[in-house]
């Protein structure tokens, strides 16, 4: 780091000399990654300019070039030196990168399953997937940022997209009663983060994340304390943990599909960097308070989140219900606060990338070819459409952790992780609430596969013959078949992901130092 | 005491008084014409405030984005809609109001203790009052740049998506008339919107 130097000076004096200013690096490299995802951005809007024709024909080539050469850019940072750039509001380290890529990539997917929805319902694609690369950017950003600043902005662009987004489908009440309540429990949300990050600049006197983690150690208990809370409470908001999760369901319900899909991973996963960075960053002195407060969320989540999961009759309310409960999973890694721990939370957010991006798929084609999201009018799909069926029973059963698929082998090491941590209540609640949400999951599956040809339901037995030439339908096929792909074949192959998410850890500023404060601690104890 | 610091601490008992009598009023009065204006005056004392504490740059800002632009937009949006209409009474809404109640004076209760038990670094730093402005530009095109160019991303996506919610759907009127693509997908899902909800 060449210029950390410059940047203490620059947070000491309140004012430096202008020439000393024009020598600092910015290293604006780090991010330009988020560069080829705006200059998608512009590209999609501008294209958009010359009407809806063109921007259905031009839009999505710019999107794929946008994301796909930030995913390569990301693998070229992989590993890199961490370093900072724009003067401590960013850092590029391997956890960051990880996250950007799995947002980058959840945005890649969700275009590709978006365009034949969009078309059918009739809505402009030009700002849909401006609106969703600005989306993308935010999250982006957040996964990096190390800055009260940064982290702010990057959560309001993330946030006010996914408004926008939530009420995309204009004429669909739902959709807009799913806008509104995101946006006003988002908002509150916002407010008591500003709240709480006002606090800690008093406290501290500086938006670096780094030096609040210096200050908060002398800092007095109480008001770093209330901070705490108030910066966990966004926390959760934005993974939706119980008892913040009220938005949850009503918002996936109401939003256009392929958005749900997007919100589930990419802004999730934005929240669980934003976590990172807040609380093993930066509250690292108040280890004990937070992980006491983060265990009663876990545990809380993944019991309501799969109990309720049982009685829904809709499809994507019940897919709502279960990412609230995988919520739950990931957060008994970022509890444990062992090495294992957070390269199992990683991994985790990487296979849950592809089996939720694959089940969501996979409905998304159900609703387009019978416009039904309801569970009952599954029944006896196997025989109209195999390819659906074969999809949705492969990314269920790996999102209820059965072997040999990816999410067993998420799950294993997640608990695996807790369990040598001595975590025994969460990973107990864990594998009882894993056995509840294997049974809803199977009972989709077995009212697609049991059900005799005369049980089927009436959309079924109206089922339109399969075509994939229509716009968009290519697009959504590869990406299930990839998302399946990945869901079957990860679980296999998972060494080089356990690799990954490792080097993740490895590769990574404050997880070694929390693992080494963490070490100490255990040596004077 | 000092004729400085004593005229201070009236003025601050004021303007503290109108933040907390007005922002009550805000919440609690029933017509919203009168709790714009009320917000409109807490907007304007919290300004003052600043103008206490020495920073007239985030004073004129506030006056400027606060009251200028976001309260007159309420005003107008109350204005263009003030459609008179029998709301229907919310069920249970004395308890809900109570409960609300509980929790915000439960947050109070604990503003109030943190305040008490914590040990204030009084006076805290001098304020720099009139280099604020130049300050603040430093800020933003060194440490803050990066911020400062999202923002921009942040309000152009804010003002396409503004654009895109109040448009009429050329596209899809078009569609509907010619009736060649089907709009199942958004009949169905109001349709069954009534069975869903008694499900959660």
């Amino acid at each position: 780091m060449p210029h950390t130097g410059n940047l203490l000076f620059l947070a000491n004096q309140s004012m430096p000399v202008p020439e000393d200013l024009l020598n600092l690096s910015l290293n604006a490299k780090a991010i330009l990654p988020e560069g080829f995802v705006l200059l998608a951005l512009i590209g999609t809007l501008l294209v958009d300019l010359a009407g809806e024709r063109t921007a259905k024909r031009w839009s999505p080539p710019l999107c794929y070039a946008g994301l796909g050469s930030a995913l390569l850019v990301l693998s070229f940072q992989w590993n890199g030196i961490p370093e900072s750039a724009f003067l401590g509001a960013f850092i590029v380290d391997n956890f960051s990168i990880a996250f950007r890529g799995v947002v980058a990539l959840s945005t890649l997917i969700s275009l590709l399953i978006s365009w034949r929805y969009a078309d059918q319902s009739g809505s402009p694609i030009g700002e849909y997937a401006a609106i969703l690369l600005a989306a993308t950017l935010g999250a982006m950003l957040l996964c990096g940022s190390t800055d009260l600043i940064s982290v702010f902005i990057s959560l309001e662009t993330l946030s006010v997209a996914s408004y926008l987004l939530a009420g995309y489908l204009k004429r669909d009440a739902k959709s807009s009663e799913a806008a509104l309540k995101y946006l006003l429990v988002g908002s509150a949300a916002a407010a008591v983060f500003l709240y709480g990050a006002s606090l800690l600049y008093g406290i501290s006197g500086s938006t670096s994340l780094e030096s609040i983690g210096i200050a908060l150690q002398v800092s007095p208990k109480p008001l770093a304390a209330l901070a705490l809370v108030f910066i966990l409470a966004t926390v959760a908001f934005k993974i939706a943990a119980v008892p913040f999760h009220q938005w949850t369901p009503d918002v996936y319900e109401g939003s256009p599909t392929p958005v749900v899909a997007f919100l589930s991973v990419g802004s999730k996963a934005a929240g669980f960097a934003l976590a990172v960075r807040l609380l093993v960053g930066c509250f690292s002195v108040f280890d004990v308070q937070w992980k006491l407060l983060f265990t009663v969320l876990a545990v809380l989540s993944m019991t309501l989140g799969n109990v309720v999961a049982l009685a829904q009759t809709s499809m994507k309310r019940m897919l709502a219900y279960s990412s609230i409960g995988q919520a739950g999973f990931v957060m008994i890694g970022l509890v444990c606060g062992t090495e294992e721990g957070y390269a199992a939370m990683i991994l985790y957010m990487a296979a849950y990338l592809f089996m939720n991006l694959g089940a969501f798929a996979c409905i998304i084609l159900f609703s387009l070819r019978t416009g039904s999201d309801k569970i009952a009018d599954y029944a006896g799909l196997y025989q109209k459409d195999p390819l659906i069926t074969l999809g949705l029973s492969l990314c269920l059963l790996s999102l209820g952790g059965i072997p040999p698929m990816i999410g067993f082998f998420g799950k294993i090491y997640l608990f695996f992780a807790g369990w040598a941590d001595g975590q025994y209540l969460l990973v107990i609640v864990g594998l009882v609430t894993s056995v509840v949400s294997i049974y809803y999951y199977i009972s989709v599956i077995k009212m697609m596969v049991v059900k005799e040809p005369q049980e089927a339901s009436e959309l079924v037995k109206a089922y339109p013959l399969i075509q994939w030439n229509s716009v968009g339908m290519p697009t959504l096929r590869f990406a299930l078949l990839t998302c399946l792909f990945a869901t079957a074949i990860g679980g296999v192959l998972s060494n080089p992901l356990f690799k990954w998410a490792n080097n993740a850890v490895a590769g990574t500023p404050i997880f070694q130092e929390a693992l080494a404060f963490a070490s100490n601690q255990g040596s004077l104890g | 005491m000092t004729i400085s610091t004593s005229t201070e601490l009236i003025c601050f008992l004021i303007l503290s008084s109108v933040i907390v009598s007005g922002a009550l009023g805000v919440v609690l009065i029933e017509n919203i014409v009168y709790s714009a204006f009320l917000l409109g005056g807490v907007f304007m004392s919290v300004a003052g405030l600043y103008l206490l504490l020495n920073a007239s740059f985030v004073a004129a800002a506030q006056v400027l984005v606060y009251v200028g632009a976001v309260n007159v937009l309420i005003l107008f949006a109350i204005m263009l809609v003030n459609k008179q209409e029998e709301l229907k009474p919310i069920k249970g809404l004395k308890i809900r109001r109570f409960f609300s109640g509980c929790v915000c004076a439960g947050l109070l209760a604990l503003l109030f203790r943190v305040d008490i038990t914590t040990n204030w670094a009084t006076p805290g730093p001098k304020a720099i009052g009139e280099i604020a402005t130049e300050r603040i530009g430093e800020h933003l095109f060194t440490d803050y740049l990066l911020p400062f160019e999202l923002a921009s991303v942040l309000l152009l996506m804010a003002m396409i998506g503004a654009i895109v919610l109040a448009r009429r759907d050329v596209i899809s009127i078009e569609l509907e008339s010619k009736d060649s693509i089907p709009q199942n997908i958004i009949k169905n899902s109001t349709d069954n919107v009534l069975l869903d909800q008694s499900s959660d």
